[in-house]
């Protein structure tokens, strides 16, 4: 910057005598010959022909839909009877008897054992797995 | 960025009296924008010529203007164009190219018609003159104007960060040719 700071920043050129009073009344002169543009319409504005007639053909079409559904017949499918939820338990409860409960329950609570595996080895396994030893103890 | 209180004044009169509003325009910025213009092309020919149509540029899309941008950037955007454009018309028609200027420049003693500065003056120009277009615009803007990057951004459409770095190169390749010289 050193170079630089020992230049002034004053511009260095000349015009001509009176040159700013003459250019102003000039270009203002021209101008006023000139025309300003106007601004173009807006795309909606210019869309709005089109975007009336799409809007009549979309309420044609939506009334024409609903007249169809209100004056054709249709087929009627007969409503579900309106269940509380303890009515609803309590159908379904009477419509399960005691063997069929039995039936469902029965492999969950009956152990059954892994063929060529151990206890200590599943005791391990389960030691491994961070589950609680008295856990285990008390399940075995 | 802050718009002054003439640039309001003058957005306002221009809702209410629109011709009254483009002359204070006129005659409040000539002088700025000439002189942005004038760096730019070098000779006042073409620099009044590039004047007079930012000016008829900007009345015909005064429409346009719109008030979140400052009526200055506004202007010296539309400066700058015109501007660049004069200068590309030059290069094209290959009328008077740069380096004809640059030499009129190294010739020009002290005291011609259209030149006003001393031997430092005619080396920077001349050293400017040299810069890439987009670099010598950024030099001028910060240089002369002392025109905010921030200002600068919103005039040419690019980040501060690389005006900073166009400028501080743009410095650094005009002092080592003013060091060659």
């Amino acid at each position: 910057m050193k170079d630089l700071e020992k230049i002034t920043n004053k511009s260095p050129f000349k015009v001509p005598d009176n040159y700013f009073e003459e250019v102003s009344n000039r270009i203002i002169s021209t101008a006023a010959g000139s025309e300003m543009q106007k601004k173009p319409a807006r795309f909606h504005f210019r869309m709005r022909p089109f975007m009336a007639i799409a809007a009549s053909f979309l309420i044609l079409a939506l009334l024409s839909y609903t007249a169809l559904r209100i004056f054709l017949p249709t087929e009627k499918t007969p409503a579900m009877p309106v269940l509380s939820l303890q009515e609803f338990s309590e159908t379904i409860l009477y419509d399960i008897d005691i063997y069929t409960l039995e039936e469902g329950i029965e492999p969950l609570a009956s152990y059954e054992r892994i063929p060529d595996v151990s206890d200590s080895d599943i005791i391990d396994y389960l030691i491994l797995e961070n589950i609680d030893l008295n856990d285990i103890y008390e399940n075995l | 960025m802050k718009i002054s209180e003439q640039d309001k004044d003058i957005i306002q009169l221009l809702k209410t009296d629109v011709n009254r509003g483009f002359r204070i325009i006129v005659e409040s910025y000539s002088r700025r924008l000439y002189w942005h213009i004038r760096r730019l092309v070098i000779l006042h020919e073409d620099a009044d010529d590039a004047l007079q149509n930012t000016f008829i540029n900007a009345w015909r899309n005064i429409g346009e203007f719109r008030n979140e941008s400052a009526l200055y950037t506004w202007l010296y955007a539309i400066a700058t164009n015109e501007a660049l454009t004069l200068i590309n018309r030059r290069n094209r028609n290959s009328t008077v190219s740069l380096d004809d200027i640059r030499s009129l420049l190294a010739n020009s003693a002290e005291g011609s018609t259209w030149f006003d500065g001393d031997e430092a003056q005619i080396k920077l120009q001349n050293a400017i003159l040299r810069l890439p277009e987009k670099q010598r615009i950024v030099f001028n803007l910060r240089y002369y104007d002392e025109m905010p990057y921030e200002e600068m951004s919103k005039v040419l459409k690019t980040s501060e960060g690389a005006l900073k770095a166009s400028y501080h190169h743009a410095v650094k390749k005009i002092e080592q040719i003013l060091g060659s010289d």
